[in-house]
């Protein structure tokens, strides 16, 4: 139901555009993409209540049992990724409403918008691999028509580099399905699983094609969420896309790639195949990506890279494979998607008011902007790991579960990489609110309110992850029951298997 | 049979050599068609059966199914394949829109000419 209802809302849109302009009431689509979302995330937290209890719902399409009719199987994991892109979604289109109001064609936006909330719950939620692929394009093909929206220079350059970028990604993972299905026969990824292990089993070690067809996943998913070297293109797009867009594609997209990798690579393959490759992947993307930011001139660019090398964090924190690890970097997962879009929306604010994103262009606005600044700020300090926000409690974890697992001196990188990012971070803020003030931004007063109410939100939401972090931790245990465990999913969407 | 898959991986290797090495936009546009006409004939392969008859049941078929089963072709990567060229169509429509505003902004279409994001 979640995923029909944003699907069934984005093909919806463009007629109550119509209707809405010929009734005199251009606002009329706004607030139904609003209505969309928010049901949406009624209808995730409805599930919220079963799921979290340790269930898995199982819905059969069209009444076909697995493994023959297509599913989905509504896990741990599903959920977390499922709560966090309805909520992000239903927050971003508040923003729009003022942030996009001078753009013309808003009724497309808005389709694209729910279209792209369709693809995101329907790759988190799906038990069917080809479904995910489907889904996963949907999601993609938005994304790229939404990066170009402006029609400008810049946004045409973002967009074509992505949609090159992002569909070599798709084929791969198309490739690697056809492999899976050569090598099974079958698309339903818990009885890939199963059929894999018994293939394991029997042969007495991991076949050469499941191999590759790891590879290709790995490589697939990792160009969509800008594991290096695979980032090129993710700078650009989140620069040249609408803040609002640049937001859901941090706080939204590149999660749903972090579970759809961890869904294929630990239900199909398994943690002791995958780890080491995640660790190893891991530890490049989060020291570049740090290091890649301190240099950037264009706040949007350095979000950009800092969100790259957050991802660092979380692919190494779960690829450690233990139960910390893992807890760690789903909970982290989680608190990099509230801060990094709160990060996007602040700055899209800035853009907003001051029309410009170079960080020397700007200084002196905390005085105009305290609102904006502080929750900048307070999104700053978390992404940088300091208590009491959300940032910290993550992080804490991933140090801790790399000492616990053995790699102390992993728990050390990142440790340093937190203070670089800390660096770059607080330059960031005082280049932008503090220091003395030019005369341009005179006139510049705080951001509309329906831009600052999703902003507040989401600062509240790292503050009370932060202090509260058992509230975090009972909300990505059942998706780390699942990573650890996946023979409980596949014993529940196959009864017998 | 295996000639298919000999194609099938020639087709993915040239799109793609395409894709990555070559320096317009539309050659680099149909890289991605051939790389994805590459795997889908590689999909369809793999259910293939030399002399199979359609996956469709009727008539006097229903009597026989286990021997019908033996007959047919894999009818899942068929549909597989056709809703990845639905799917393709439209990547590969937008790519082309893209590159039209491409050119008409830039006057080019070397993606390498095409700078002004950097950092």
């Amino acid at each position: 139901m979640a995923v029909v209802v944003p699907l069934a809302g984005a093909f919806l849109t463009p007629l109550v555009d119509v209707l809405a302009k010929r009734m005199n009431h251009p606002r009329a689509r706004d607030y139904f993409a609003l209505a969309v979302t928010v049901g949406t995330l009624l209808l995730v937290v409805d599930m919220a209540t079963s799921v979290l209890g340790g269930d898995i719902l199982v819905y059969k399409l069209g009444g076909w049992a697995p493994p023959l009719g297509i599913n989905l199987a509504i896990d741990g994991l599903g959920l977390l990724v499922g709560l966090i892109v309805a909520g992000i979604s239903t927050l971003v289109v508040i923003y729009s409403f003022v942030f996009m109001r001078q753009e013309s064609g808003l009724g497309q936006y808005y389709t694209l918008m729910l279209l792209l909330t369709a693809g995101m719950m329907g790759v988190a939620f799906t038990g069917d691999i080809f479904n995910l692929y489907v889904f996963f394009e949907i999601m993609a093909i938005s994304s790229y028509a939404l990066v170009a929206f402006r029609r400008s220079k810049i946004s045409i350059e973002g967009a074509i580099k992505y949609l090159i970028v992002g569909s070599l990604g798709t084929s791969f993972i198309l490739l690697g399905i056809a492999l899976l299905y050569g090598s099974t026969g079958t698309l339903n990824i818990a009885d890939i699983a199963s059929k894999l292990a018994v293939i394991n089993t029997t042969s007495g070690s991991t076949p050469l094609i499941s191999i590759i067809a790891l590879t290709l996943f790995v490589v697939g998913f990792g160009i969509k969420i800008g594991m290096i070297p695979f980032h090129a293109w993710l700078p650009d797009a989140y620069q040249a896309a609408p803040s609002p867009i640049s937001a859901i594609m941090a706080g939204g997209t590149a999660i749903v790639g972090v579970g759809a990798l961890l869904r294929v690579s630990y239900f199909i393959f398994g943690a002791p195949m995958v780890g080491p490759l995640l660790i190893g992947l891991g530890l490049v993307t989060m020291v570049l990506g740090a290091f890649m930011a301190l240099v950037q001139r264009d706040l949007k660019r350095l979000l950009a890279y800092s969100g790259i090398s957050q991802m660092g964090y979380i692919l190494l924190s779960i690829g450690l494979g233990t139960a910390l690890g893992i807890k760690g970097g789903l909970f982290h997962m989680l608190n990099n998607a509230v801060y990094k879009s709160l990060l996007f929306l602040a700055v899209g604010a800035i853009i907003y008011r001051v029309k410009t994103s170079r960080i020397d262009e700007l200084g002196g606005l905390g005085r105009k902007m305290p609102i904006t600044a502080g929750v900048f700020l307070v999104g700053a300090l978390a992404l940088a790991g300091m208590p009491p926000f959300n940032g910290f409690a993550s992080k804490l974890t991933i140090f801790l579960a790399g000492i616990d697992a053995g790699y102390p001196i992993l728990s050390g990188i990142a440790a340093i990489i937190s203070v670089v990012t800390l660096a770059y971070m607080i330059r960031a803020f005082i280049a932008v609110f503090l220091g003395p003030q030019t005369g341009r931004f005179e006139n510049v007063k705080e951001a509309p309110r329906s831009m600052l109410f999703p902003m507040m939100v989401l600062a509240a939401v790292c503050v009370v992850l932060g202090v509260l972090p058992q509230l975090g931790f009972s909300a990505v245990e059942p998706a780390q029951e699942v990573l650890l465990n996946p023979s409980s999913y596949i014993g529940e969407v196959i009864p017998g298997a | 049979m295996d000639f298919n898959y000999v194609i099938a991986m020639l087709l993915v290797a040239l799109g793609l050599y395409c894709l990555l090495l070559k320096r317009n936009l539309i050659k680099i546009i149909i890289g991605l068609a051939v790389l994805t006409d590459g795997i889908h004939l590689f999909l369809i392969s793999l259910g293939y059966r030399a002399g199979g008859t359609a996956a469709i049941v009727s008539g006097e078929m229903f009597s026989n199914l286990p021997g019908f089963a033996a007959q047919a072709v894999d009818p899942i990567p068929q549909a597989l394949v056709l809703t990845s060229i639905v799917i393709n169509i439209c990547i590969l429509a937008l790519a082309l829109s893209l590159a039209i505003y491409a050119y008409r902004h830039y006057k080019t279409l070397n993606p390498s000419k095409m700078r002004r994001l950097r950092g």
